[in-house]
């Protein structure tokens, strides 16, 4: 892993379009600014993570697996308060 | 064309059936194409197929027809990519799994897909979502009669 000091305020440049700022740090924490192309996807790595957990199980599902599944009610179109 | 699958054999869409997921999706990258069916059974459910892996396809449904009060909330850069300018050409869709309980939906990471471009995305909702919230019902007493 290539691994570079940076303070507060500086950048690195990932290809030529992808630059990660570090914004802040406090403490333990460090808070990253993230510029990058919309069509790549910038994601907390746990949480993408639980997600491609998540749709490997998913992807087994079987139409027998599901069939419990209720209808559901129709809309009901409770009118808002306001 | 004919899609091969292995839930409900081989089926014959159009071109224009074709969803393009230009990433895939978490764990699938390499499927960029799919398409929606209807459930036979279940008017509320469809599936996601994918068009490259027969094995591959989600059960999906509309979120707010399930979990009253949901509310997609997802940073614009995720929603970007489907170009969409019509809210009505929009469909939020959740993924189903199951749990040892129950069966469970996907909040955390709908599909969201531009019916109009024919393109999806699974985006990563912002706030305290599940990825598996348990839907009360039946599943776990019907699994173990089976």
């Amino acid at each position: 892993m290539l691994v570079l000091s940076r303070q507060r305020d500086e950048s690195i440049i990932i290809g030529d379009n992808i630059v990660v700022t570090i914004v802040d740090i406090r403490g333990d924490k460090v808070r990253l600014g993230i510029e990058a192309p919309t069509e790549i996807p910038v994601h907390r790595r746990e949480v993408f993570e639980a997600i491609q957990r998540e749709n490997l199980l998913a992807s087994r599902v079987q139409p027998r697996d599901v069939s419990p599944l209720r209808h559901p009610s129709p809309a009901r179109n409770t009118p808002k308060a306001d | 064309m004919e899609v091969q699958t292995t839930r409900f054999g081989p089926i014959q869409i159009a071109a224009e059936d074709l969803i393009r997921f230009a990433e895939g999706l978490p764990g699938f990258p390499e499927c960029r194409e799919w398409v929606l069916l209807a459930d036979g059974r279940n008017a509320a459910l469809a599936w996601l197929q994918s068009v490259d892996q027969p094995e591959v396809a989600f059960a999906v449904v509309s979120p707010r027809r399930y979990v009253p009060g949901y509310r997609l909330h997802v940073a614009r850069r995720e929603l970007e990519p489907l170009e969409f300018e019509d809210l009505q050409a929009v469909r939020v869709l959740v993924i189903l799994g199951k749990s040892d309980r129950s069966i469970t939906l996907n909040l955390k990471a709908p599909v969201v897909i531009n019916l109009d471009r024919r393109v999806g995305r699974q985006v990563i909702a912002n706030g305290d979502l599940a990825v598996q919230h348990e839907l009360p019902g039946p599943a776990a007493a019907r699994k173990r009669i089976a």
